[in-house]
């Protein structure tokens, strides 16, 4: 039999005020008594952390729904006051408008004004764009005090509209974003929705801004430059029957992104007719394995730790086998050959070679320090996280060598590959036009001497090896090609290529660099049947800096006997060094 | 013998339970329901299909359950707790066994004609189990290391089947549930100390075993920018929506963000965002208002019940519902990672809502039974 106390009260915890216990609240020092004080403790937390979350949710709620935006010709009640201001325009580094914001009118109704709305439905129907006379007479019908007809007219609909004369019918001067330059710079300024608020792009990332300010937002692309890399971007697709591409140029001292092209691209002014595979930026957003663009990165580390120079050699005789997979050459060597013709000739297995002198941890460190295993670092909303091995094996040293099994974005390759170009000094990359004579300070990746010993094997590639076709007289090109298996489900596709090539001009103190992608090209009879990096984005590039070059007022250059020594690579069976002229 | 404490111990006939039902409280839950269908009539555009008209049946046959559950008698539920528990156990080791994968994840058991989620029945047997457990403890055994190995394992178990399915959600609900009712049964805070230390030391192996869904949750959560077209694109929308939505909202069937289909799962675990949209933030708020309303009646009704197995049941319910409504209000807002929680009695989904109304029904039953005592062998005694 337990105690009457206990009897009388089987819960222990149960809160004295609602039943005060037999004893009496003084005997502090019963047991019974402790046992109800922390219970009723524990409550009093346990509701205060209720009431703590929900102040908590209330306030985030306050904060996202108010404070965040300022939402004053949202709310159909305020919509009589004057808009105050206007959305900033985005212009380009010439000025050129890429958006603005255009007064427009919008037809709204007063349902309880309206007397006859079958009538004022079948007539509206005949003039407004897209609608439909059945669920305008519904809407017409609903006796609110406020519907939307049609958001942004035309003025001979306004006027066509006034016309009718039927009371009840209003219009609201609203604001309506245009993009004049149309697909041309879409992926770069994004688009706003119909309140005006950015969704993607320079529209999103400087939201806020641009619709606090009036002055125009200048960003650092110039709109004959983007044409110019879509015209040719374009026409490597079309010819090489690929499904897109991409193609960017970036001033290697300030840098500042000249064009940054992703196709296929959409019409920001219409977003309602848009395929969804479009909106994709492939220059930020998409990250791909970049192949054999990936061996600037790996000989500069070789050359950087000592571990190789120009004219070590390398055996590339065999494939490598390794677990299940196989590294092999598209051009088998019979003997060794040297580390300006591994480059030269994009060999996989020297380059896996070389980068196995150095070790995984240090290849790690070094692209960590070029960038390429975080985010890339721009204006922009829309950019992916690289995906990298991890951990990072000795097979992932290997491929890594020749850009496989790591995917990066193209603009943050092209970022790492301006530092190896750049005397080895890194730029931060921006959208945004620098002030005039503006050069951020930057930070050094590797040495001048690798910098110009990269730089003299990349003019090599394109006078001697896989780039020839990027060539331009008088400006000499440097570059290197890629070609990339794509992933599928299951391995690489043997069909399924990304070509890509990286140029740099000219090579002997780089101004501009470049970078065009081409995503499953297909050979033609004119390329002999290859869809390799040296026939499709090489000849890309080619066109792009001949017709960007005069147009940016850069003279050519003469390539003199001491610019021709110093950028000629000498290997075994080239025979003798011989100067130009 | 049972009428032992006649004066208080008066066995309720059924009138006296519909009469001693707390009307409020339904009252709350019915118009918290309305708001919900009617969300899911303006999600599917200002139609009754797909979502409202079956949400709506399904909040009747919630109330009658609930009601149902209500009036069975408390220490019937306190009897039938360890074999409820028991039938939950062993159909999650069914669906481990033999259950059919939907969307990636293997979570529901075929029954004849009835799909079942065992582990929404989990959460009601979990709660009843350890309710039923720490009536048997005085506070002084509540505290002692040596009694807490039981409960340990009657929560880690079900957790660990659920984590495997894999449903990291539902598993850390149980958790939670689990450590609030240690908490209120007078738990040492030493032990959650310790249970949390144990906790963080078990996250560098967790990781390995989450799937990589899980872990690009989490990551994007810490970076929702990384990510605009996966992940992170329910949380950037519905942050677009939210403010969109403004003071007063755009006005019922008028979100355009949630119309336009910019709004993912606008119907499930996002439609706190299509609510705040349409009704802004005096909409919202009204609603946290109702929910805290809920809570505040549910705290109550657990107070004022004289046995430890109803207030802890009681007090059980109530945190579930709690965590509910934060973690998914939270998740919508960008301030959790984006986890499959419901928003309870308005998002749609049948064997959320049946749970729910099933723990309110126990609730209700500790509010009818709040004078009923309990022996610590069940209503045999005292």
């Amino acid at each position: 039999m337990r105690s009457p106390v206990l009897r009388s009260e089987d819960n222990l915890r149960r809160a004295v005020h609602f039943r005060p216990s037999a004893e009496g609240p003084g005997d502090a020092d019963h047991p019974l008594t402790r046992a109800l004080e922390m219970s009723r403790i524990r409550l009093v937390k346990a509701g205060a952390m209720f009431v703590i979350a929900f102040l908590v949710i209330s306030l985030r709620l306050i904060d996202v729904t108010v404070l965040e935006t300022n939402d004053s010709h949202l709310n159909p009640l305020a919509v009589a006051k004057p808009l105050e201001y206007s959305r900033a325009d985005i212009v380009d580094r010439n000025g050129k408008v890429l958006a603005t914001t255009l007064r427009t009118q919008s037809l709204f109704a007063d349902a309880r004004v309206i007397t006859d709305p079958q009538g004022t439905a079948t007539a509206l129907a005949r003039i407004l764009p897209d609608t439909n006379e059945t669920e305008l007479a519904a809407r017409l019908k609903s006796g609110k005090g406020f519907i939307w007809l049609h958001r942004h007219l035309t003025p001979d609909v306004v006027d066509a509209v006034n016309e009718l004369g039927i009371p009840g019918l209003d219009f609201q001067p609203e604001e309506q974003r245009v993009y004049p330059q149309g697909p041309l710079t879409a992926h770069v300024v994004g688009y706003s929705d119909l309140d005006n608020h950015g969704l993607a792009g320079i529209e999103r990332a400087f939201d806020a801004g641009l619709a606090a300010h009036a002055e125009p937002l200048q960003l650092s692309v110039d709109v004959r430059l983007q044409a110019i890399v879509k015209e040719e971007v374009q026409k490597a697709i079309y010819d090489f029957s690929a499904i897109g591409g991409t193609g960017i140029i970036m001033n290697c001292h300030t840098g500042e992104i000249l064009a940054m092209v992703s196709l296929p691209d959409f019409d920001p002014n219409d977003m309602s007719n848009i395929v969804p595979a479009t909106i994709f930026n492939r220059s930020t957003l998409g990250v791909y394995e970049m192949g054999s663009v990936f061996k600037i990165f790996n000989t500069a580390l070789a050359l950087e730790n000592k571990k190789a120079t120009l004219d070590s050699f390398f055996d590339v005789v065999h494939p490598i086998h390794i677990g299940r997979f196989t590294i092999h050459d598209y051009e088998p060597q019979s003997h060794p050959i040297t580390v300006a013709q591994i480059f030269m000739l994009s060999s996989n297995i020297g380059s896996a070679k070389m980068a196995l002198e150095s070790g995984g941890a240090a290849q790690e460190a070094f692209l960590g320090s070029l960038g390429l295993l975080r985010p890339a670092v721009i204006e922009l909303p829309e950019v992916a996280a690289p995906h990298y091995p991890n951990p990072w094996h000795d097979i992932s040293t290997m491929t890594v060598a020749f850009g496989h099994g790591i995917s990066v974005s193209p603009l943050q390759t092209l970022i790492a590959a301006n530092a190896i170009v750049n005397h080895g000094v890194m730029v931060p990359a921006t959208l945004v036009k620098r002030a005039d004579g503006y050069q951020p300070a930057g930070t050094r990746v590797i040495s001048e001497e690798t910098s110009f010993q990269l730089r003299r094997l990349l003019r090599l590639v394109v006078t001697d090896g896989t780039g020839k076709n990027a060539d331009v007289p008088g400006y000499l090109v440097g570059g290197k090609t890629g070609t990339a298996e794509k992933v599928t489900g299951h391995g690489y596709a043997k069909k399924a290529l990304l070509s890509s090539f990286i140029g740099v001009y000219p090579i002997n103190n780089p101004e501009y660099i470049t970078l065009v992608s081409v995503d499953e090209p297909h050979g033609t009879k004119k390329s002999y049947g290859f869809a390799t990096a040296g026939w499709t984005a090489a000849p890309a590039t080619q066109r792009i800096i001949a017709r960007m070059a005069p147009l940016l007022d850069q003279m050519p250059i003469t390539e003199t006997a001491d610019i021709h020594n110093a950028y000629t690579v000498d290997f075994p069976g080239k025979g003798k060094k011989i100067a130009a002229d | 013998m049972s009428l032992g404490f006649g004066n208080r111990q008066r066995e309720l006939g059924w009138r006296d339970k519909l009469a001693a039902i707390n009307w409020g409280l339904v009252t709350l839950l019915t118009v918290i329901a309305a708001i919900g269908c009617s969300v899911l009539y303006s999600a599917a555009n200002g139609h009754g299909d797909p979502w409202a008209n079956a949400s709506m049946v399904r909040f009747g046959v919630g109330l009658v359950l609930m009601f149902a559950v209500a009036l069975v008698d408390l220490r019937v539920w306190y009897r039938l707790a360890y074999p409820i528990y028991g039938v939950g156990l062993v159909l999650l080791f069914l669906v481990d066994l033999r259950g059919v994968r939907g969307l990636g994840a293997q979570r529901w058991l075929e029954l004849g004609p009835v799909s079942l989620q065992p582990s929404e029945l989990m959460k009601i047997g979990l709660v009843i189990v350890l309710a039923h457990y720490f009536h048997g403890r005085t506070l002084e055994q509540a505290g002692k290391p040596l009694h807490l190995i039981v409960p340990t394992l009657l929560v880690l178990v079900p957790a660990a089947l659920v984590l495997k399915q894999p449903d990291l959600g539902t598993a850390m609900m149980l958790g939670l549930g689990a450590i609030s009712l240690f908490f209120l049964a007078g738990v040492r805070l030493w032990m959650f100390a310790l249970g949390g230390l144990g906790m963080a030391a078990m996250v560098p192996i967790a990781w390995r075993f989450l799937r990589p869904y899980q872990k690009n949750r989490l990551l994007t959560f810490l970076n929702p920018e990384n990510d605009n077209l996966g992940a992170g694109y329910h949380i950037m929308q519905s942050e677009i929506a939210l403010g969109s939505g403004g003071m007063w909202g755009k006005g019922f069937l008028q979100g355009t963000q949630s119309h336009l289909d910019f709004l993912p799962e606008k119907q499930t675990d996002f439609i706190f965002t299509m609510f705040a949209e349409e009704f802004g933030m005096a909409g919202g708020l009204m609603l946290l208002a109702l929910y805290a309303m809920v809570l505040a009646y549910g705290f109550a009704i657990a107070l004022r019940c004289r046995n430890q197995f109803g207030r802890l049941l009681g007090l059980g319910v109530v945190c579930n519902f709690f965590f509910y409504v934060f973690i998914n209000i939270a998740m919508v807002m960008g301030l959790l990672p984006v986890v499959g929680v419901p928003l309870p009695l308005i998002s749609y989904g049948g064997t959320a809502m049946l749970t729910l109304m099933f723990g309110f029904g126990l609730l209700l039953s500790v509010s009818i039974h709040r004078d009923t005592i309990i022996g610590h062998r069940g209503a045999l005694e005292p």
